[in-house]
């Protein structure tokens, strides 16, 4: 009897600390995964961009020398303004694109839910090798596309080949796999309220009037988060290139992610390809900062003064 | 605070681009570091079969036919040899093959037997730390069946790294019914050749050309032109042995081949938007009417002609050109039961498995696995073969299949490409080949 005092305050003292840190717990799983697949590569990576580490040879040298190179070297920086540009080419234009469908399909018109999943079914094929097979032989110089063309009397130009043409089909699908992102459009459309419009009517606005003062100030907070995100995806997209046309032509569609691939998996030089992944981030987060920083001015919180 | 948790999470988002870049769990020193890299050792090593049944590994690439040829051979060793019970087999294509099997022999992954490339050794274990002395093993697999020359082709860092399947050089293949509609010759030299090209520029619209030459493949074409000329190696001791004037000839004559409508751009065939010329459907039809090929190709680019009788196996146009070993068969250092390893390599190569290999490696360079190979052996493959081997009497450095210069982004795509699409002049084409390769070398 004299020790059930002690007893129950120690049980009492661990039902408190498992009722303090029982969320913890459930995350556990989560942040150990974060930390060994994340965080950790993540933490390497910078190490490793500050060397000349190599997978066979290991590491010789510390120091700046991949950050300057990478400057200087041509292949490189034209990667970044390739990803540059097609990056400005495809979030703009998919997010156009994913607004004007959801737009659409906001309406009560016949068969929407089938429209629907027949607009998200590129989102989820899109990534994926056998879309990207799919485009190169829809794009070969006697593909689909110029087959058809010739069917109007217009020689279709070398798609893959030509490096004026090149680029735009692999941002073309990009721009095609637009599922997403309009998903969560047409969410936020649905979250405006009716009776916003049918004051704007009795007011005598008209349908674009509506559009461009109410719907797309009210789905703001959509449209910038659809931005920050695809500015992320968009820099790291791989498969496109690698697929249909490996880099080619003549460098024209080597991404940043193609080249930190082919520096790291091609000529086993991992400081190498850390660094440009590096610069990558620093790129990408500069953005999503801009983006952050300039929402003040351009999104709308309803719940906000 | 909630932006600032947003701007966080987008922050990690953008992790993913650094994600793949540091899982590394090897030392720094990648296999080198590993306690099997040792071989400064003198000490003789021995080996011993297990007393109970093991497991082994074993990976390739190639097209379905070395797949099927593999898994049977492969069935048979098991159930002729008691102490093996299994071996797993890991294959594909060829095409991002090598950036696995390098990440593979990095991290200490790959499996117990390996085929290779003749370069890889000197790529990927230019200090033996990760291929196995394959001296240490003769007792369970018979190198006196093979030449002692191509063995030394195979020793790198004192070590024979891996066994020589066969030996190899480059070929034309022609498409007789196509020449004969346009009605040449099939070509026997380079100026035959050439004048070949301007036959097919007049007949019908002009999309039928003599031969295909991919990036690579006017690399390899001008090696072979400068040594049919010159006489001499490419690289000998360490060094590019040819000058500029000379490149600048053989580049001169590459795009000679273009100019005369021998050959495609380079554009024109991207725009095929083929993985590969034996995919190619200009191939298959003869409208590229000639290839220029290893000897150990012959049976893939005769399957893929719509008219396989077609297929002619061409003279070598020039008295030059080099041989390399094809590839090899490799036990790496992380294999635990080496003596099984050579069994299977031997069993392979020189026993009943090369009977059922047949001509899937190349033409045996086995003594003994030749003779089991006997009717198995692709009648094809063994006529390109013995014309190679009379003709191309040069050798080849291993650096000169060196991914920063062979990879579709390394130097000899960058200037056959760059000439072809007019990036680059002759000699600047030939500035940017020199420093690449002295780079490697």
């Amino acid at each position: 009897m004299k020790n059930s005092v002690p007893q129950v305050q120690g049980r009492s003292a661990a039902r408190k600390w498992l009722d303090n840190n029982l969320g913890l717990l459930y995350i556990l799983p989560w942040i150990i995964g974060f930390l060994v697949f994340k965080a950790y590569p993540f933490g390497l990576s910078l190490f490793y961009s500050f060397t000349d580490m190599n997978l066979f040879n290991g590491i010789s040298e510390y120091g700046l020398m991949n950050y300057i190179e990478i400057f200087n070297t041509a292949k490189i920086t034209k990667a970044l303004i390739v990803t540059a540009k097609y990056s400005f080419i495809t979030v703009p234009l998919k997010l156009a694109f994913a607004l004007f469908i959801a737009y659409i399909l906001n309406f009560n018109i016949k068969f929407v839910n089938a429209f629907r999943t027949a607009y998200y079914v590129p989102s989820i094929l899109g990534g994926s090798v056998a879309i990207a097979v799919l485009w190169k032989a829809l794009f070969r110089d006697e593909g689909m596309v110029n087959t058809l063309l010739s069917y109007f009397g217009v020689t279709g130009p070398s798609w893959l080949s030509d490096p004026d043409y090149a680029l735009f089909i692999i941002c073309f699908l990009r721009v095609w796999q637009f599922g997403s992102a309009m998903v969560l459009f047409l969410a936020a459309l649905k979250g405006v309220p009716a009776d916003v419009y049918e004051a704007a009517t009795i007011d005598g606005a008209g349908k674009w009037k509506q559009f461009f003062s109410i719907t797309v100030p009210m789905i703001t907070p959509v449209i910038f988060y659809n931005l920050v995100t695809q500015i992320c995806q968009a820099f790291q997209e791989f498969n496109g290139p690698y697929i249909i046309t490996n880099g080619g032509p003549r460098g024209s569609t080597t991404l940043v992610s193609l080249l930190v691939y082919q520096y790291a998996f091609k000529q086993q030089e991992m400081g190498m390809a850390s660094a440009i992944a590096w610069v990558m981030f620093i790129i990408c987060a500069v953005l999503t900062i801009v983006a952050f920083t300039s929402q003040k001015k351009w999104v709308y919180y309803s719940d906000e003064r | 605070m909630k932006k600032l948790l947003a701007l966080l999470l987008a922050l990690v988002m953008c992790c993913g681009l650094l994600a793949g870049c540091g899982s590394m769990t090897q030392g720094t020193g990648g296999p080198a570091d590993s306690e099997t890299a040792d071989t400064g050792s003198t000490e003789p090593v021995t080996y011993e079969l297990s007393e109970t049944p093991v497991t082994l590994s074993i990976s390739w690439w190639g097209g379905d036919s070395r797949h099927t040829a593999y898994q049977e051979a492969i069935a048979a060793f098991v159930e002729a040899t008691p102490s093996v019970e299994e071996v797993t087999v890991d294959f594909g294509a060829w095409s991002g093959w090598e950036d696995k099997m390098s990440t593979y022999f990095a991290s200490g992954t790959a499996a117990d037997v390996c085929q290779v490339n003749w370069n890889w050794l000197t790529s990927y274990s230019s200090n033996g730390q990760t291929f196995m002395d394959l001296n240490d093993l003769s007792e369970f697999l018979d190198l006196t069946q093979f030449d002692e020359n191509a063995l030394a082709q195979c020793t790198v860092a004192g070590a024979l790294q891996c066994v020589p399947a066969a030996m190899t050089g480059r070929i034309f293949y022609w498409n007789s019914e196509t020449f004969e509609k346009v009605g040449v010759e099939i070509p026997t030299s380079y100026e035959e050749l050439i004048a070949a090209g301007q036959a097919f520029a007049e007949f019908e619209d002009g999309s039928y050309y003599p031969t295909a030459l991919g990036e690579y493949d006017r690399m390899i074409l001008m090696v072979y032109y400068l040594e049919s000329i010159y006489g001499k190696d490419w690289v000998v001791d360490g060094a590019l042995n040819y000058s500029e004037e000379e490149i600048i000839e053989g580049l001169e004559f590459i795009q000679t081949l273009e100019d005369n409508h021998v050959t495609p751009t380079i554009q024109q065939i991207l725009g095929d938007g083929a993985e590969s010329l034996d995919k190619n459907p200009k191939w298959m039809d003869g409208r590229y009417a000639g290839i220029f090929e290893w000897d150990s190709s012959a049976s893939k680019f005769h399957g893929a002609l719509n008219n396989p009788d077609a297929f002619v196996v061409g003279d070598e146009l020039g008295t030059g050109g080099f041989t390399k070993v094809a590839l090899g068969l490799a036990i790496t250092k992380t294999c635990e039961h080496p003596a099984e390893a050579a069994l299977l390599i031997d069993y392979l190569l020189n026993g009943e498995g090369a009977a059922i290999m047949g001509s899937q490696l190349g033409i045996p360079l086995s003594k003994s696995g030749l003779e089991a190979a006997g009717d198995a052996v692709d009648a094809l493959t063994a006529e390109a073969n013995s014309k190679v081997l009379a003709s191309c009497t040069n050798s080849l450095d291993p650096k000169f299949e060196d991914s920063a210069l062979k990879a579709s982004d390394g130097v000899y795509y960058d200037v056959m490409a760059g000439l072809s699409y007019g990036d680059y002049s002759v000699e600047e084409a030939a500035g940017i080949l020199i420093d690449g390769i002295e780079g490697v070398l």
